[in-house]
């Protein structure tokens, strides 16, 4: 750089269309104080009293003329976070005048004003003034970065701009006056706001009783109706002697006559609430949703005998029967309860419509899940212990194998042996569903990129939604117990194991898928000779992965019944027994580190690569 | 044309989505590479490729990264499909094969070997070398048999149960040559097979190779960048520019007489001492005589054939103050003196 002698001389004369000499293209204006100023950052000679007066008194102005954005947002955050703490005095003096009123009353009001008064002025001057120093002085350096990028990549904003001082402007205009109109008011609490919306809705249903569409237009209509009423029972009150029609006629018009005086009060409510509280409650505090829809038929599908088939010759036949519900008069219901109620009846109608199919999965599901909690539970404690020491001697150093000696004697002790091993039964089964679902998924994966496309965000979402809010449809397909939570547990733990053996394949280098083919290989040779074994260790990680999720499932499972040391956990925390939860929650702890360690040591033995 | 083992004719590669279409517009219009990329934002990877390999001939495709050379080869195996033009394994068109018929020549007809090496790091150079007779469903008793062989023939006996990564670059091109050789094809691929070795070991492999090659016989494609490689390797040459064989021919045929400046560009450091042959340099004997006056017969004159090269004829220079007679039969077919001879090496010659 030769800005030292030409800014000093002849910036003037520089040939500014040069981009190795640039600052003067990159600033545009004012390159006879950016150049040095450059040059002191670049020499680290920037003296600390240096300050950029631009960026010190109209931060977001200058910012958005030379396009550091950046530092514009930084500058709005500054401001707006001290304007709305200055504003705070416009939002509490008249409380404070207010309390002073009657300040012996008051006292601990007027304290409390005063305090935060004080606090909020004190914070909004300072993050004032030492935000505003602090951009001066950071302004130079945060624009040389700029310059810096500017050089590399000539796309970054350089020069100036009177557009993006619109943009900013507009930018300014979008944040702060709504902002700054929330700050100085006082909110209003949730339930005045459910209030206006409830009286609304009944004001809404008035219209169309009487064919209005203003309340002033209303309030004429039910006056004249409630003084007919008033006169109805004056001519009535005016009899002495009363028929029992006449009697009942009377107490009609009495509890009409009440009704009419509530609604007539609503209406009244409902025009006095002023615009600048419908404003507040209607669209500053919430996303002002305003449809409003008829509510889905509510509709029940449940499966019952067929008779008439039945009497027919037709064993077990059995069919659909659609129950539908008379709608409640008027109700009025939001997006979300729509969506969520149609779900609910697609569910049932589910449920009702594939019973044979979902009851098979179920009694799959829970027969394999017998077998293996009998095996797990019926084989004598210590041939499993054994065989736990065993696999971790064989596959695992010393430390390991007494870790596992401990963990087991650790269950042993604290009499958890037999549920730990029912813990164990879930996740094997689940595990091994994870497999044989999650393998060829993952194959078919790594194999086509549209079907690669569509699971992957597929299985982001199994992973990230709250296994609670699947709990509740499996429990309505699947009923509770053992079974919906190995599908709970499938749907939680296979991400892993999908997505590992899909990376696995996908990481084998094409040369080498290549050199097979050059020597004869077949898809079907490619995939089982070739890239499933370079994609072992990879599956193996995911492997292990799925079953540490499967064992961190067991917990929510047992909210809907599933049986292990989940269950202990649960019922633990109902009875607010925290020992009983803790030893529970270490033995599911031990449990899946166990199983971790010792196949973390069968897959460093089994893996050659 | 019938023993030719290899044959390409008029083999064209464009890459891209709109290949067909560009491919037919370079056929109508005449298209070149830039025009062929703007239109249809098509690559042209290899440009009318055809040359014959005869067999036991072992043909090298030389030029620098990018010219297609690889890309070319891959056509011979279909590895890569070709755009327009036939290939030929044996008489054979490989392009009009069915997918088992291909796999089968893949499997016992060709062997390839890759700069990488590609070998499979989860199996131990003995499943390696026999990877092509499984993948035909032999037997692990026949192949582990026909492996030991092959790692025989590489001078890596006994490293047959190791595991690749456990071996060094040099030896790991070995066992990816052994693999190649184990289900005795009658084709060789090597795409720049020793490109990735140091210059010490690769000398080493050249040589054994060409042992090898002595031995078997096998028709070879031999890919490289290196023109020296290729002048030790090749029996001849076909030197690739921007996916278009600029010219092929003899190692000798090259050197003196490059087709265009791009070729004579790279053989200029070439030290042309081994290449040229004295036939390319003499001068008859009118034209010696009618320059330097008549020749006397009599003197003590050095006595070369006109395939001796220029290595020799030096030789022969050097004990003898005349000029190198050069005769076939008794009969004078030129002369070359000292000057000739020294032009000759420099190769500003008459060549």
């Amino acid at each position: 750089m030769s800005t030292a002698t030409t800014n000093l001389s002849g910036a003037e004369t520089r040939d500014v269309s040069d981009r190795d000499v640039a600052v003067g293209t990159f600033v545009t204006e004012g390159e006879r104080y950016y150049a040095p100023a450059f040059e002191d950052i670049q020499k680290r000679e920037t003296p600390f009293w240096r300050l950029n007066l631009w960026a010190l008194l109209i931060p977001w102005f200058w910012a958005a003329y030379r396009g550091l954005w950046l530092l514009f947002w930084v500058a709005l955050a500054v401001d707006v976070l001290a304007i709305v703490c200055l504003l705070q005095i416009i939002k509490y003096s008249p409380l404070l005048a207010e309390a002073e009123i009657n300040a012996s009353a008051n006292a601990t009001l007027v304290a409390r004003y005063t305090s935060w008064l004080q606090v909020f002025t004190t914070t909004g001057l300072v993050v004032l003034i030492a935000g505003r120093l602090w951009l001066g002085h950071v302004a130079n350096h945060w624009y040389y970065r700029q310059y810096s990028r500017w050089r590399i990549n000539s796309e970054t904003p350089s020069g100036i701009s009177m557009k993006r001082v619109v943009i900013g402007a507009v930018i300014m205009a979008l944040v702060m006056p709504l902002t700054f109109y929330r700050a100085t008011q006082q909110r209003l609490d949730d339930r005045a706001c459910l209030n206006q919306l409830r009286a609304g809705e009944q004001v809404e249903g008035l219209y169309s009783v009487y064919g209005v569409a203003s309340p002033d237009a209303l309030l004429p209509l039910m006056q004249s109706q409630a003084d007919e009423l008033t006169t109805r029972r004056a001519t009535l009150d005016a009899l002495d002697e009363l028929t029992d029609a006449q009697k009942s006629e009377r107490s009609r018009l009495r509890s009409e006559a009440r009704q009419l005086d509530r609604s007539i009060g609503t209406v009244e409510d409902y025009q006095q609430i002023t615009a600048r509280d419908r404003f507040d409650c209607g669209f500053i505090d919430d996303f002002p949703t305003l449809a409003r829809l008829d509510p889905p038929e509510s509709v029940t599908y449940r499966r019952v005998p067929d008779e008439a088939a039945i009497a027919n010759g037709e064993v077990g036949a059995t069919m659909l029967l659609r129950n539908v519900k008379d709608p409640v008069e008027g109700r009025k219901v939001s997006i979300f309860t729509y969506t969520a109620e149609s779900i609910d009846i697609s569910i049932n109608y589910l449920r009702a419509s594939y019973a044979t199919f979902f009851d098979t999965m179920t009694s799959i599901l829970r027969q394999s899940l017998i077998r293996v909690e009998v095996a797990f539970m019926e084989t004598p404690w210590p041939v499993v212990a054994f065989l736990f020491l065993v696999l971790s001697w064989a596959y695992t150093d010393r430390a390991t194998t007494v870790f596992v000696a401990s963990s087991l004697v650790f269950l042993a002790v604290f009499e958890l042996w037999q549920i730990a091993m029912q813990t164990m039964a879930l996740v094997v089964v689940a595990t091994a569903i994870c497999v044989f679902v999650g393998l060829p998924v993952g194959i078919w994966m790594a194999k086509n990129k549209y079907f690669r496309w569509f699971t992957e965000p597929v299985l982001d979402v199994m992973q990230t939604i709250p296994s609670l809010s699947y709990l509740v449809p499996a429990v309505a397909f699947f009923g509770i117990s053992q079974p919906p939570a190995v599908l709970a547990t499938v749907v939680f733990a296979i991400p892993p194991m999908v997505k590992l053996t899909a990376l696995g394949i996908l990481q084998v280098p094409e040369s080498t898928k290549e050199a097979a083919l050059a020597f004869g290989a077949s898809d079907r040779q490619l995939l089982r000779k070739v890239e499933l074994p370079m994609a072992v260790p990879s599956i193996m990680a995911g492997l292990n992965q799925t079953i540490m999720l499967a064992l961190s499932m067991a917990t929510i499972s047992a909210f809907i019944g599933a049986a292990g040391l989940g269950a202990l956990v649960t019922e633990s925390l109902g009875d607010a027994q925290a020992g009983k939860g803790l030893l529970a929650g270490i033995a599911i702890a031990l449990v899946a580190m166990m199983i971790d360690r010792i196949l973390r040591g069968v897959r460093a033995s089994f893996s050659r690569i | 044309m019938s023993d030719a083992v290899v044959e390409l004719e008029g083999v064209w590669k464009v890459f891209g989505d709109r290949a067909p279409q560009a491919m037919e517009a370079i056929r109508t219009e005449g298209l070149g590479k830039p025009e062929v990329l703007e239109r249809f934002g098509a690559v042209v990877g290899v440009k009318d490729a055809s040359f014959k390999v005869a067999e036991g001939e072992i043909f090298c495709l030389m030029g620098l990264s990018g010219s297609g050379k690889s890309t070319l080869v891959r056509h011979i195996n279909r590895l890569i499909e070709p755009t327009a033009g036939t290939i030929r394994i044996l008489g054979e068109d490989i392009g009009a094969m069915k997918a088992d018929a291909l796999r089968a020549v893949r499997a016992e007809k060709i062997g390839m070997v890759f700069q990488n090496m590609a070998l499979l790091p989860h199996r131990s150079v003995r499943d390696n070398i026999g990877f092509a007779l499984e993948l035909r469903g032999m037997d692990a008793y026949h192949r582990s048999q026909l492996a030991d062989k092959a790692l025989e023939t590489v001078s890596l006996h006994g490293y047959g149960d190791r595991l690749p990564s456990e071996l060094s670059g040099g030896m790991q091109q070995r066992v990816g040559l052994a693999r190649a050789l184990a289900a005795d094809p009658e084709i060789l691929l090597m795409d720049e097979p020793f490109s990735a070795l140091d210059p010490l070991i690769r000398r080493n492999l050249q040589d054994e190779f060409l042992s090898l090659s002595a031995n078997l016989k096998k028709t070879t494609v031999f890919i490289t960048h290196d023109l020296d490689e290729a002048i030790r390797m090749g029996d001849r040459i076909g030197i690739m520019k921007d996916g278009e064989i600029v010219q092929i021919g003899t190692a000798e045929d090259i050197v003196t007489a490059p087709a265009d400046d791009y070729v004579a560009d790279f053989v200029a450091g070439i030290s042309r001492l081994k290449l040229v042959s004295a036939a390319k340099i003499m001068v008859s004997k009118d034209q010696h005589e009618a320059k330097h006056g008549p020749i006397d017969l009599g003197l003590e004159h050095p006595v070369a054939h006109p395939e001796d090269d220029l290595d020799t004829l030096v030789e022969l220079s050097t004990h003898s103050d005349h000029p190198v007679l050069i005769k076939a039969d008794e009969a004078i077919l030129g002369i070359v003196d000292k000057n000739t001879l020294l032009h000759g090496i420099q190769g500003s010659a008459n060549a």
